[in-house]
């Protein structure tokens, strides 16, 4: 089957922190997710579709339900981890749908109803969560996400295992995925706990640059008269990105993290007073990424600031009714502060 | 499938929760043990952590559990290929002997949790389902974390737990460092980090298992036990359960530090993770050592009824008197020294929470929702429960002759359909008079605080809000019924006054707004709150403006809303206007004396807690 052409990643104008996060993300899916706020139509998820083309291609096992890494046991599916060989195909990552009307029973996997009448017998049809083990999870409006179906998905990613007891079925895979919300904040929030699950927050807004504008509607244009001819023309940067990420993903099991900096990370947190430890792990695992990204092997000042601006603010303790803003200015001057290089 | 977990001793600070986790292990007779805590703080790590180093299995019960898995079922295969009726055990006969963890277990459906409950009390899991009758033992240690911020937990199933802890992040910078550090390391090559940890936790399941065998020779003097059953009738606890749990707790202790006898010590300590979440009512630390007075004990065993009103009430009971959130900073500190009959997590929480999810919690017949459980339908029955069906069949497939292709025969008396529950908020509509009277200020901004307040938990209750005020000529919606705080931020940010009074536009306009509303939700439960001095003097269409604003408030009436009206009529001479008002709405009808967002605020949560559809 073609893929289905999308608007290319790097032809997206503006949007940095966004695109950033969404690209540190594919380098390493541990980073836990993306939750993009903003207002309609600012390309949120166009961009997440887009990722399709820039993702690197990585060793999966062949016709496995779970598209399980052949080379990690610790995280394979029962069936595959039993094996000694495995078939192996190269596989771009994908991106998988979660919309918001789907009912549990999608999302986690349930009996197969076909066997079950013609033979009597109990099996497990995987759900959207099996798909989704090892790619991205891409839940749009997902503040309008039902509770029950958000607690499960919840409870997946913190555990990257789906552990089903329903419906007579009992059954446990892998479930490893990025994990991407989009949201428009005025339409209700997301609770806090689920919140605190998602690595990255990415607030965007829509550009206010006259320039910009021109540049988004021009490329818009563009693309919609001969999508054809736009994606080639920007095949070169795409392909430049993809070899970038892949490089990175290469370079991060190298890129190491000094103490010093570890503890400029506990001490940001405490100094916010942030619930949880999340936050200094993401932190710290966010730059070391972006690091990775810029072609170096040990996290610098401005590795710290971008985490900490992708990770800190949704973690605030909230007060109702203020702006929930995070004074990014004094946790940059606390990172300046220390010449961590 | 399991995946590596977390070394359990690689886990940097928490000791406390560490400990109540070992002593379970332990002595698995003190019954398991609630974490409370933030978000983050290795809570579910450490529990899962547990197998490896206790030797014994961590069955975990996944919040979306439907009961034929919990307790068991008929086998269906064997019913179907053999006509036999055989028991298919569940997740209770897994747990028998071993650890039982529920992640979240206040977010656990009603239905589940009372299973659980009787499980847990009873030690046995009897079925008779599906035409299966089994019995069998489950004895398992009741291993629960939960984060109070998403709700409280049910009382009955609280004390089932045997111990209480809370779990809070680290503030040492030294320890924080070290978790990070560790957690890199960890991540960057699990394999290896368990084999750097296996010494170590070698030497911790060692160290239990000595433990757990010393158990029985462990000595408990006279006036131990003495000091035990007086620390826990000084704490109000009821039954005799949290004397024995005391009494397993301290010897654990004892056992674990390698001592024969059970000292004072033992007790205190354990006293501490015992007594938390027993005691009562959520009076302070003083009222309950001082007086030991009587407590309100009615609630014990009656767990039957879906929504747990007593829940309710009691919160309503404390509800403005002591501790606002803010206070709660000062609590936690308080409780990290030596408070041992402090539980800050939990007494916030149940306060705070005016029911949280519970009052909202419904079975449903939507389809959507979580399943949970199955019956025989009355009626036409479109949310089929396949399983449940299709062991309805199989009892009877000796009689029957499947169609060809097909395994088994289905009739439609053997259909079940499923029951779902849901959670669902309230919505609560204002309809606030914006218009000349010097009063209107006042009352838009009340109605800005009470917003304010309702919304900013809005986020666990599920409540959402909305605003209609009338004002000139005609009504306008402020604030169209929202769960977010932002947009109510700054759709209330300007609120104009002035002009004449149109309440029946008002009214009409709040009767669409949650017309259209139900269509959306129809599970929502609906209030509308009229906030007026009922002085109208502009008609609808006619010439009546009072007249009409009563037939408005009429259909208001007929439709399925709560409703109120809160009088602010404050000058010499009452015209009683809003009180009509209210006689023909059927509404709650309660004069305020004071406009403030607090009276509000307050006013429509009693009113909402108290009418529960």
């Amino acid at each position: 089957m073609k893929q289905k052409a999308y608007f290319p990643f790097t032809a997206i104008v503006g949007q940095e922190k966004m695109k950033r996060a969404l690209i540190l993300n594919l380098i390493n899916p541990a980073l836990g997710g993306v939750l993009i706020k903003g207002e309609k139509g600012t390309a949120k998820s166009t961009a997440v579709r887009a990722l399709t083309q820039v993702m690197p291609e990585r060793r999966e096992v062949r016709d496995c339900q779970f598209s399980c890494d052949p080379d990690d046991k610790s995280c394979q599916c029962d069936d595959c981890r039993e094996k000694e060989e495995h078939e192996i195909v190269m596989r771009r990552m994908r991106v998988v749908d979660l919309p918001v009307s789907a009912t549990e029973d999608r999302v986690v996997g349930t009996l197969d109803i076909e066997k079950a009448l013609t033979t009597g017998e109990k099996h497990f049809e995987p759900g959207i969560l099996a798909e989704a083990n090892r790619n991205i999870l891409y839940i749009d409006e997902i503040n309008l996400l039902d509770d029950h179906v958000v607690d499960v998905i919840l409870d997946s990613a913190a555990m990257g295992v789906n552990n089903v007891e329903r419906e007579g079925v009992s059954f446990s895979h892998p479930a490893r995925f990025v994990l991407v919300g989009t949201m428009n904040p005025e339409e209700g929030d997301l609770r806090p706990q689920l919140l605190d699950r998602f690595g990255l927050v990415a607030d965007i807004r829509g550009e206010t640059d006259i320039e910009m504008r021109t540049e988004v509607v021009k490329r818009c244009l563009e693309y919609e008269s001969d999508p054809d001819k736009f994606l080639e023309k920007w095949q070169p940067e795409q392909d430049k990105l993809c070899r970038r990420i892949s490089k990175a993903h290469e370079l991060l099991g190298k890129v190491t993290c000094s103490d010093d900096i570890l503890r400029l990370a506990a001490e940001i947190s405490v100094s916010l007073g942030v619930d949880g430890h999340r936050a200094d792990i993401a932190m710290i695992k966010t730059a070391m990424t972006n690091a990775a990204y810029e072609g170096r092997i040990s996290v610098v000042n401005d590795d710290m600031k971008l985490a900490a601006e992708l990770v800190l603010p949704h973690r605030m303790r909230r007060k109702p009714f203020e702006e929930q803003r995070l004074d990014i200015d004094s946790v940059f001057e606390m990172i300046e502060s220390r010449d961590v290089t | 499938m399991n995946g590596y977990t977390f070394p359990f001793t690689a886990v940097a600070g928490q000791d406390r929760v560490k400990l109540a986790l070992i002593l379970n292990a332990i002595d698995p007779a003190i019954g398991g043990v609630l974490i409370s805590g933030e978000k983050g703080t290795a809570k579910s790590t450490l529990v899962r952590g547990l197998a490896s180093a206790s030797g014994k299995r961590v069955t975990e019960l996944p919040l979306n559990v439907t009961e034929d898995r919990l307790v068991g079922t008929l086998d269906l295969s064997c019913a179907v290929k053999d006509g036999e009726r055989h028991f298919e055990s569940g997740l209770l006969y897994e747990a028998d002997g071993n650890f039982l963890y529920v992640d979240e277990v206040n977010l656990l459906s009603a239905h589940i949790s009372n299973i659980l409950t009787e499980a847990v009390s009873t030690g046995e899991n009897i079925v008779q389902r599906d035409g299966i009758s089994y019995r069998h033992p489950c004895r398992f240690a009741l291993v629960g974390t939960m984060n109070p911020e998403e709700g409280s937990l049910r009382p009955q199933l609280l004390d089932r737990f045997g111990l209480f802890v809370n779990a809070r992040s680290e503030t040492d910078i030294e320890v924080r460092t070290e978790i990070i550090r560790r957690r890199l390391e960890y991540e960057n090559d699990p394999t290896m980090f368990l084999r750097k940890c296996r010494d170590k936790e070698e030497a911790l399941a060692e160290r239990i298992s000595a433990a757990s065998e010393r158990l029985d020779d462990i000595s408990v003097p006279d006036g131990i036990v003495q000091l035990i059953a007086l620390t826990a009738s000084r704490s109000c606890c009821e039954g005799n359960r949290c004397e024995l749990i005391l009494a397993e707790t301290a010897r654990a202790l004892c056992a674990w530090r390698g001592g024969t006898e059970v000292n004072a010590d033992d007790v205190s300590e354990a006293a501490k993770f015992v007594l938390p979440h027993r005691m009562r009512n959520d009076t302070s630390v003083e009222v309950s050592e001082s007086s030991g007075s009587s407590q309100d004990t009615s609630d014990e065993e009656n767990y039957d009824n879906e929504r747990s009103e007593n829940d309710i009430s009691e919160n309503e009971q404390t509800g403005s008197s002591t501790d606002k959130p803010e206070n709660r900073q000062d609590n936690t500190e308080s409780a990290g020294r030596e408070l041992p009959l402090s539980a800050d997590g939990i007494k916030t929480d149940k306060k705070k929470n005016g029911g949280s999810g519970k009052r909202s919690r419904c079975v449903t017949n939507e389809l959507t929702g979580r399943y949970v459980r199955s019956r025989i339908p009355t009626g036409k029955c479109c949310d089929i429960a396949l399983i449940p069906t299709l062991c309805g069949a199989a009892l009877h497939q000796q009689q029957r002759t499947p169609l060809e292709g097909m395994s088994i025969a289905v009739r439609s008396s053997d259909l079940r359909c499923k029951i779902r529950e849901k959670h669902t908020g309230a919505t609560i509509l204002f309809v606030v008079d914006a218009s000349g009277s010097m009063g209107a200020k006042r009352r838009m901004r009340a109605v800005k605080g009470a917003v304010r307040g309702l919304l900013s938990e809005a986020y666990r209750k599920r409540d959402r809000v909305g605003v209609v005020a009338f004002r000139g000529e005609d009504a306008q919606v402020l604030l169209s019924i929202t769960s977010s705080p932002e947009l109510a931020r700054r759709c209330m940010d300007e609120l104009p006054t002035g002009g004449k009074t149109p309440l029946a536009a008002g009214i009409a306009a709040a009767g669409e707004l949650l017309r259209a509303e139900r269509i959306r939700m129809p599970d929502a439960l609906q209030y509308l709150i009229l906030i007026s001095d009922g002085k109208a003097n502009v008609p609808l269409d006619g010439t009546d403006p009072f007249g009409d604003a009563l037939s408005a408030a009429e259909r208001i009436g007929a439709a399925p809303i709560g409703t109120m009206v809160l009088d602010t009529e404050n000058s010499y001479i009452r015209f009683g206007f809003a009180k009509k008002i209210a006689e023909r709405m059927g509404a709650e009808y309660i004069r305020l004396d004071e406009v403030t967002g607090s009276a509000v605020e307050e006013n429509v949560l009693g009113f909402v807690g108290k009418n529960i559809v």
